[in-house]
């Protein structure tokens, strides 16, 4: 199999790598290989795009070469810098122009966009590997009612994501219900988390926040399956605060796609850091046994 | 209501795939699936944030209304996309927003994290930059320390690109 070069991320590496680790995990038990890079920041599709196009551009473009360098493509654990990387590939591969004018940018570090390597997301990865995360599933998470939130970036714009259908999402579900979970359905799926424009209007954010959280509740999932960093932070620090500004309990954990997987085979919770979460998930891991 | 002309032209100049802007009928699906329209918008869609106005303006080249007016005309986008695939014409509204929010930059304006991460990714190469308690929980998790980023050649590129003077 191909050695992938691992884009763990700012958020993932940085500020909550019990994500990094349970993803490890599951790459470990699927046979998918991966090695390091000094990659900076992708930069964020909703930060750094927003404040210059053009820097957003050469930064992504710096990072896409030094996968190039090595002639391997790019395993991404987060839906923000798969949608950069991707979408840096697309705008410089449909603009000569711009590919060209930031060419010129990235010659004097002594670098040279080619597009020459392809960028992966780890949800597209794993359900190319279905069969193999099926055979890797020692525990099934039998009874387990999961709410899936594949976010926005994963397969919007589905013109460069290329994942999924953009507005009826299926690989999620599909690799969740391998875990032996049952995937409950819920009106408000491919909604938004808000991240974005929750660190700019936070009263708005909380609003929308709201309508999915509500949505999710009425589904009666036990958990929240994510497969993005910013979503997860989403719900699981911005849950309390939504609790406390509509004076509801919502209290549903949430769990990265690659956690829920190590619990379905076999990795203990602590190996994979899920103490440190701020959503407590303890009631739903005795009804699990774990 | 002043047509700026110039303003005009960089909107129907600006392309990322395609040059759509120019068929919106106004059909009103973007405004319709927004999800920060709907939590911000009264039932006349008089206030708040809307993406039919704001391409529509941008196309009469109201450069005034779009920047004169409260910063969540642009800055309430979310950038979930969703505009981008229900619009029957294929227009990239995202690109067209983020060249606004773009614009709202250079005149010093937008929300303060924007900056925030502009800054923390020119001082760090990082949105979030490596910390030692961080460091110390990779290591308990069995985690190899993150690879560090060339800090140097990165601040290279932003200060020749001109982006180091955006910042606050």
């Amino acid at each position: 199999m191909t050695e992938y070069k691992l884009f763990e991320g700012c958020t993932i590496g940085n500020r909550i790598p019990f994500i990094e680790a349970a993803s490890r995990k599951v790459f470990e038990k699927v046979g998918i290989e991966t090695s390091q890079a000094p990659f900076t920041c992708c930069p964020d599709p909703t930060g750094m795009k927003s404040f210059d196009n053009n820097s957003w551009l050469a930064i992504g473009a710096r990072n896409l070469c030094l996968a190039e360098a090595e002639g391997k493509d790019i395993l991404s654990l987060c839906n923000g810098c798969a949608n950069t990387l991707r979408g840096v590939q697309h705008q410089l591969k449909h603009d000569s122009l711009k590919k060209q004018k930031i060419n010129e940018q990235l010659a004097k570090i002594g670098k040279e966009f080619k597009g020459t390597i392809n960028v992966k997301h780890f949800v597209d990865e794993l359900k190319d590997n279905l069969d193999k995360v099926r055979g890797a599933i020692t525990k099934p998470l039998s009874g387990l009612k999961v709410a899936v939130h594949p976010g926005c970036h994963y397969m919007r714009p589905a013109e460069w994501m290329e994942a999924d259908d953009p507005m009826r999402p299926e690989n999620l579900k599909k690799i969740v219900a391998e875990s032996g979970a049952t995937v409950v359905d819920y009106e408000e799926m491919v909604l938004c988390c808000g991240s974005a424009v929750t660190n700019a209007y936070e009263e708005h954010g909380l609003a929308n926040f709201k309508i999915k959280m509500d949505s999710i509740k009425n589904s009666g999932a036990d958990v929240i399956c994510v497969n993005c960093p910013a979503c997860f932070q989403q719900f699981d620090t911005r849950q309390r605060d939504l609790g406390k500004k509509y004076e509801t309990d919502y209290d549903i954990p949430v769990l990265y796609l690659t956690e829920l997987l190590s619990l379905a085979m076999g990795v203990s919770p602590d190996e994979i850091g899920l103490k440190f979460h701020r959503t407590r998930m303890k009631s739903q891991l005795e009804k699990l046994g774990l | 209501m002043i047509t700026d002309f110039e303003f005009r032209k960089q909107i129907m100049d600006f392309h990322v795939g395609s040059d759509l802007i120019k068929y919106c009928y106004q059909c009103s699906r973007c405004a319709d699936n927004c999800p920060v329209t709907k939590v911000t918008t009264d039932f006349y869609g008089t206030t708040g944030y809307n993406p039919r106005g704001n391409i529509l303006q941008a196309l009469l080249g109201y450069k005034d209304m779009i920047f004169s007016a409260d910063d969540l005309v642009i800055w309430g986008c979310t950038v979930c996309d969703t505009c981008d695939e229900v619009c029957p014409q294929n227009i990239e509204l995202t690109e067209i927003f983020t060249l606004l929010k773009n614009m709202s930059i250079e005149q010093g304006r937008g929300p303060e994290f924007i900056y925030s991460q502009a800054k923390a990714i020119f001082e760090n190469a990082k949105a979030i930059p490596s910390q030692p308690a961080i460091e110390r929980r990779r290591e308990q998790l069995g985690l190899p320390a993150v690879a560090a980023p060339d800090v140097n050649e990165l601040q290279t590129l932003l200060k020749n690109i001109g982006a180091d003077k955006k910042l606050k």
